[in-house]
Formats: C-alpha cells, sequence, structure tokens
C-alpha cells in the first residue's frame, strides 16, 4: 500500500520499491549508520551484526524456494556446509582467493542443490521434506569421511586479504559480509518480482494450475533450488572465512530446523519477513543467554542450568505462539501496522 | 477536517519523539556509555552445554564449579577476591560458543574460557589466545602437541588409551594367554570420537596389540548392533567404547544383548558409565573397566567436598553424579593459579597474561585427591599424568587400581 497522497503517474513509480523520497532518506541513513557502525560500536554488537547478516542470507535462500516456491527444504544447513568446505578449501588447499572462492562456492553448493531439488518434481510437502532431510544426513556424512575436508578435524580457512591488507577481524570482515548481504538482499527482492518470482508463486499457490497455464515445473522448482543454494553456499563461504575453521559440527539438522522456525516466525513469502524472523530470533537467543545468568543470580534457587537452558523452550513456545496467532508471521504484522499508520485516522 | 489534521499532526509529532528516544538510547547502548560495575571480583566462563549432546557429563561438572565457587566465595575468595561463574548453554553448537565468548569477553577480569567441547574449544582458543585469557578444553592432544594457551583437563584422551593399552596386555598375560591381545574401538563419528587413535592406534602398534578397524557411529544413534557385530566378527577380544554417558552404557546395553559381554572384556573412557547408568543396567555392564582420571563411585561420593552436593540443595548423595568431581576440581585449580597470580602481579595488574603465567606455576598442585597432583607446566598442558581403572561390580563403581602415571601417547603422532 502506497503511502497516502502518492500517486504513481510513470511506470517506473509503480515498479519502485523505494517510491518516496522519505523511504531513500531511510534506506540511506540505515546504510551510513550500518557502515560507520565499526567506529563505535563494540566488539560484541558487530560479531552479533555479522552472525545476523550471514543467517540472513541463508534464511533468504530458503525464503526463495519455501516461502516463494513452496518447497519445503531442510537441507540449507548441509548446503551452507557445502558452500563452507569449498571456499575453505580452494583457498586453504590451493590457495585462491576469498573473492574469487566466494561466487565459486555459491555455484558449487548450488549445483549440488540442484540434487536436492530433483525429488521435487515426483513428490512434495512432507515427503519433500523428508528427502531434502535425507540430503542432509548424505551430505554431513560424506564431509568427515573425506580427506581433503579435514576429515573430523575441519580446516582452517584463512582470513580474506586485499594486497596487504588481511580482513582477520569482526571490524574489518563486517564490511564484506554487511556488503554481500545487501546485494543478496537487492538481488532476492527483485527477482521475486520478476516472471522468475511470479512463476514461483504460481507454483506454491497451485503446482497444477500453474503447470496448465504453461509454467515448466520441473524447471522453476530446480531453479528455486539452486538459487536458494547459491544463497546458502554463499552464506558458508563468508562464514567460513568469518569464523576462520569450518568443522563439520557446525551444520547440523538443528541449524536447518531454527532457519525453518526463522522463516514461519518473519513470515513466508516477504523478504522483509527474512529480516525480522532472523533478528527477532536471534535477538531472543542472544537476550535468553545474556539473562539466564543474571536470572540464576537474583533468583538463586532456579540453577544457573534451567536458567540458561530457557533458550530452547523459548524458541519452542515462540514457534507455537506464532503458528497460532500469527502464522502470517511478523511480516503481517508490519503490513497492518504501516496501512494503519499511513490510513491514521481512518480505520480503511 | 482541521480537528483531524491537528490530531494527526500531534500524534505523529509524539511518535517521533518516541522514535527518537529509542534510537537515542539504543545508540548509547551500543556504544557502551551505560558504566558496569567494577567489584574486586574475577570472572570464569564456562562455554558449556546443558542441553545438547554432552549434557550428560557437563550439567554436573559445571554444578561441581559453581558449588565450589560459591563455597570458595563464602569463605571471602581467593585473597578477599571473589569469582563470578557465569554458565552459558552453548547447546554444543559452535556459532553459540563463539557468539558467548565474544559476549562475555568484556566481563570485569575474564581470566579463564572452559569450552567444554572439541569443536567450540578449536573455535574459541585462536580468539582466546588473541585476548590472552586461558581456556580449557577436555581432553585433545593436539593442544599438549602444540603448547599454547589452551589447557587440558587432565591426561589425554590418547594417554588414557595407551594406559588401558597396558592395563589391556597384563591382563592378557594375567589370564595365561599367548601371543597378544586384539582390541577392538567403538566411538562417536566426530573429533572428539578419533582423537584417542591420534597416537592410541601408534602406541598399540608399539606394544604388539593389533586394533581391529575401528567403528564409529552418529552421536544421536540408538542401537549399535550393526557396529558391534562387525567388531565381534574381527575376533576382538577387547572392545574400547568412545562416547559420554549414557551412549556407552547403551552400546555396552546392545552388546549384552549380543551376548558379547561374556566373552569380549568391555573399557569405557572418562566419560563412561556413571553409577546413575550402572543402576540402570546392572547386568549388562557389569565387569566393564573404566579408565578414568577423576574420582569415581564411592571413592567421589565418600569424599569430603561431595558435602556440597547436599549444602547447595543439589539432591541426595547416593544420586550425585561422578562428573560433579570434575568441576570441584577445575575450579580448585583456577584458585590456586588465581592466589599464585595475585601474589605475582595483584589485583589491579591481574589480567589473563598474568593467569597464563600462574597456570603453568602449578606443577604438583594437589587438588584434594579428586585427580592426580596438576601437571601443568611452561613445557606441559596436561591437567594431571596420572589415571585410575575402576570395575563395575554388583552394581556398583569400585577401584581396581591406584593412580598410574598414563603414558605419553602424544609425542607418537604428527599433529
Amino acid at each position: 500500500m502506497r503511502p497516502c497522497g502518492t500517486f504513481d503517474e510513470r511506470y517506473s513509480q509503480d515498479m519502485a520499491i523505494f517510491r518516496i523520497k522519505r523511504h531513500w532518506a531511510v534506506l540511506i541513513g540505515a546504510l551510513i549508520f550500518l557502515y560507520t557502525f565499526p567506529l563505535y560500536g563494540s566488539y560484541y554488537f558487530i560479531s552479533l551484526l555479522n552472525s545476523l547478516s550471514i543467517t540472513i542470507i541463508i534464511v533468504l535462500g530458503l525464503q526463495l524456494v519455501s516461502g516463494y516456491c513452496g518447497q519445503i527444504s531442510f537441507g540449507q544447513a548441509a548446503f551452507m556446509a557445502i558452500g563452507a568446505y569449498t571456499s575453505a578449501i580452494l583457498t586453504a588447499k590451493f590457495g585462491f582467493s576469498f573473492f574469487l572462492a566466494l561466487p565459486i562456492s555459491g555455484i558449487v553448493a548450488g549445483l549440488i542443490g540442484l540434487a536436492g531439488g530433483a525429488p521435487s518434481l515426483r513428490i512434495k510437502g512432507f515427503y519433500l521434506a523428508m528427502a531434502t532431510i535425507a540430503i542432509h544426513f548424505v551430505i554431513m556424512w560424506l564431509i568427515p569421511h573425506l580427506d581433503i575436508t579435514g576429515a573430523t578435524q575441519g580446516l582452517h580457512p584463512p582470513p580474506p586479504q586485499i594486497g596487504s591488507f588481511v580482513f582477520d577481524s569482526d571490524e574489518t570482515i563486517y564490511y564484506i559480509i554487511i556488503t554481500v548481504m545487501f546485494l543478496m538482499t537487492f538481488g532476492a527482492r527483485n527477482m521475486v518480482r520478476t516472471r522468475v518470482g511470479r512463476a514461483f508463486v504460481a507454483i506454491r499457490d497451485n503446482d497444477l494450475a500453474a503447470e496448465v497455464m504453461g509454467i515448466e515445473l520441473y524447471r522453476y522448482k530446480l531453479l528455486a533450488f539452486f538459487i536458494s543454494c547459491f544463497y546458502a553456499g554463499i552464506a558458508g563461504s563468508l562464514w567460513a572465512h568469518w569464523i576462520q575453521m569450518v568443522h563439520p559440527e557446525q551444520f547440523t539438522l538443528l541449524h536447518a530446523l531454527n532457519y525453518i522456525g526463522m522463516l514461519i516466525v518473519g513470515g513466508g513469502g516477504s523478504i522483509p519477513g527474512v529480516f525480522f524472523g532472523v533478528i527477532f530470533l536471534r535477538l531472543l537467543e542472544e537476550g535468553v543467554m545474556f539473562a539466564a545468568p543474571l536470572l540464576a543470580s537474583v533468583f538463586p534457587w532456579i540453577g544457573i542450568h534451567p536458567a540458561a537452558s530457557m533458550s530452547v523452550s523459548v524458541f519452542g513456545v515462540v514457534l507455537i505462539l506464532f503458528l497460532i496467532f500469527e502464522p502470517r508471521g511478523l511480516a503481517h504484522r508490519w503490513e497492518i501496522f504501516k496501512a494503519s499508520y499511513r490510513l491514521y485516522p481512518f480505520s480503511h | 477536517m482541521k480537528d483531524y489534521s491537528d490530531k494527526r499532526k500531534e500524534v505523529v509529532m509524539k511518535m517521533r519523539k518516541i522514535f527518537l528516544g529509542v534510537i537515542i538510547v539504543t545508540f548509547l547502548f551500543v556504544i557502551g556509555v551505560i558504566p558496569g560495575h567494577a567489584q574486586k571480583e574475577v570472572t570464569y566462563l564456562s562455554l558449556a552445554d546443558y542441553t545438547a549432546a554432552i549434557a550428560g557429563l557437563n550439567v554436573p561438572a559445571d554444578m561441581g564449579c559453581e558449588d565450589y565457587i560459591k563455597d570458595m566465595n563464602a569463605r571471602g575468595g581467593v585473597d578477599g577476591v571473589k569469582v563470578k561463574f557465569i554458565g552459558v548453554d552453548t547447546r554444543y553448537d559452535v556459532a553459540r560458543g563463539v557468539s558467548a565468548y565474544k559476549r562475555y569477553r568484556t566481563e570485569p577480569k575474564l581470566l579463564v574460557a572452559n569450552a567444554i567441547g572439541t569443536p567450540i574449544g578449536k573455535a574459541v582458543a585462536p580468539l582466546a589466545t588473541k585476548d590472552k585469557i586461558v581456556t580449557l578444553v577436555p581432553g585433545d592432544g593436539e593442544f599438549q602437541a602444540n603448547l599454547g594457551r589452551i589447557f587440558v583437563w587432565g591426561p589425554t584422551y590418547q594417554d588414557s588409551f595407551a594406559a588401558t593399552i597396558d592395563w589391556l596386555v597384563a591382563d592378557w598375560k594375567k589370564k595365561g594367554k599367548t601371543g597378544m591381545p586384539k582390541l577392538g574401538y567403538i566411538s562417536w563419528d566426530n573429533a572428539y570420537g578419533k582423537e584417542y587413535l591420534r597416537g592410541g592406534k601408534e602406541y598399540a602398534e608399539k606394544m604388539g596389540v593389533s586394533l581391529a578397524p575401528p567403528e564409529f557411529f552418529p552421536a544421536g544413534s540408538l542401537d549399535h548392533t550393526v557396529y558391534l557385530t562387525r567388531l565381534a566378527k574381527a575376533e576382538v577380544n577387547y572392545i574400547f567404547v568412545g562416547g559420554v554417558d549414557p551412549t556407552p552404557t547403551n552400546v555396552i546395553r546392545d552388546a549384552h544383548k549380543l551376548g558379547l559381554t561374556k566373552t569380549i572384556q568391555f573399557f569405557c573412557d572418562y566419560w563412561g558409565p556413571t553409577s546413575l547408568g550402572v543402576r540402570l543396567h546392572p547386568e549388562a555392564l557389569e565387569g566393564v573397566v573404566i579408565v578414568s582420571y577423576y574420582l569415581r563411585g564411592d571413592d567421589a561420593r565418600n569424599h569430603p567436598l561431595a558435602n556440597l552436593w547436599m549444602k547447595y540443595g543439589r539432591g541426595k548423595l547416593e544420586d550425585m553424579n561422578e562428573v560433579y568431581t570434575i568441576g570441584m576440581s577445575w575450579a580448585i585449580t583456577f584458585e590456586a593459579a588465581l592466589k599464585n597470580a595475585l601474589k605475582q602481579v595483584g589485583y589491579k595488574k591481574l589480567d589473563g597474561e598474568a593467569i597464563f603465567q600462574a597456570y603453568q606455576t602449578l606443577t604438583g598442585t594437589e587438588r584434594a585427591g579428586l585427580q592426580g597432583p596438576c601437571a601443568y607446566s611452561p613445557t606441559s598442558r596436561r591437567g594431571s599424568l596420572e589415571v585410575r581403572f575402576y570395575q563395575v561390580k554388583a552394581g556398583k563403581v569400585v577401584s581396581i587400581s591406584d593412580w598410574i602415571k598414563a603414558p605419553d601417547a602424544v609425542s607418537l603422532h604428527k599433529f
């Protein structure tokens, strides 16, 4: 919904994501804030932003395949692992530059993701979910059993480097991560407005009708998986060079479940929903982690361990509450808020 | 219309003020303007696992650490300096572990980070090294081979495996058997599970003990029949079972169902069946030998410090998990290092570097008999050198040896 009094007089205005000057001001303000954050932000918050950005990229990929195309995927963590290990092997063992390894990791993850998408023509829903879980286990079994991946000891990829400048701290690699995150978001936001995005939505809403209309189901489903896994691979590469260590136990099925949870809480079929879901759940986790020792010291009868373990139950409770009371996620709440704000004092 | 427009303007102004206020508070919070409280205390951080794969080990261990620290603080701390214990549930997840470390690294006088799991330890180690904070890890030989700021809790995993090989060779000869025995190995399919063989395999070869192809299973496996059947087919005489309890209990339970416990002697590592596991499967676990670097069974429950279990309301003494004593051992070691560091530099100059130097002076320090004397030194990151063997007999875990020096298997492997 457009702000009150905003009328489109040209096609370019109709297509614009940032329609009015206020939107541009907020965007530019946010960019300035984020790009200058390392100058005044604390180490912890910079690191948190790095983690959030990488997670946003992963969940953006998941949003495209699950939220827009309706193909549920529990393999996102495994494809992230593919990207992470590809990047680590290319840089640590073959001396590739990080900036070359990054897109290659995405492509490799995307190509392997086609294997995840292959069953999607024949099966859907629960059965496709099981197939993606199976792919997760296949990939995560292979990784620790190959010598090139360092087996169970993992790999130590070097930090990104341009000339003599090394991005070996949170504050420096932050700029790479944030930039990639913005580019991936820009790509996703525009993709869903194109023919491909409309095909995804048509498949999600009614794949039979979409096929009747002439949309090649298999082609677009495979494309959705490829793009989703490409995003996961890019995130994996960033992760590997940020943490500077890749290990099979960093990519578990629980992580994949977490990403699905972020999608549910944020809202399926919405790019802003990805941001809402990731930020909400990660901050909740961090908040519980921060609050637990405080809680245990103020109420010693709780004990540090039940207090510290709250995050598991809190995640579950939050997910259930959202599924019951707001299945369309925080993105829907945001749309309602925007509409009410723009229409005030009118109700409709 | 005019009324509506004015009202709208008022509301918009109010919302803008609130929004600006939120931005300012967030900004101040982010740049850390809001000050913390300075106290004469130091911080001990536990990057723990309270809900995931190794919760069975970590929950009671951290209870022991926390209770000892509470007791120590109640007695006035270490030369007047109190210790703040922070336990964070990382759920055995590297991202959470790293995030928790980064969140708490700015805690006043953070001196030690106890990274409970191997992958978290490896991820946090370079960060802690950069911050000059001491890191504790379970038993990886890599940290003894490459000396740094990472200290191991006791003898390394491979050292304990080597000690077990010595034990089984002696047992084989005691039974009047000729030739050399064949040993099987079964454990988790991860870095911890494979760590024992990095040095342990070489020691077995050195001693002439043949090793069957090792079996590895996913950490969450519920059934181990297939792996055990393969080991039985390999005609092993002894099987070493890895994994954190209840895994070894479940493995041996499966072996018992297959009838293997009658013909094969089973061993468990440090994290093997506790008395609680033995209570659940006494018949299956009968005769199992456990190699341990800390007190087990009634030795642990009869120790004077075990009273802290009841003092801090953890329950009945017979329900005390022996791993509780490991946590107390960490705390006692930290207390000794802190005492030394305070003597050397005083509270104001106390930092990670001072505690690191202090840890290296703890050679020979006793931990009230909970484990062997401390072996930390400028050339050693082992928490102690001695192990003890226990055996499950009539539903109880009883000691069958005194403290024995474990062989150095770390030096046999190229890390």
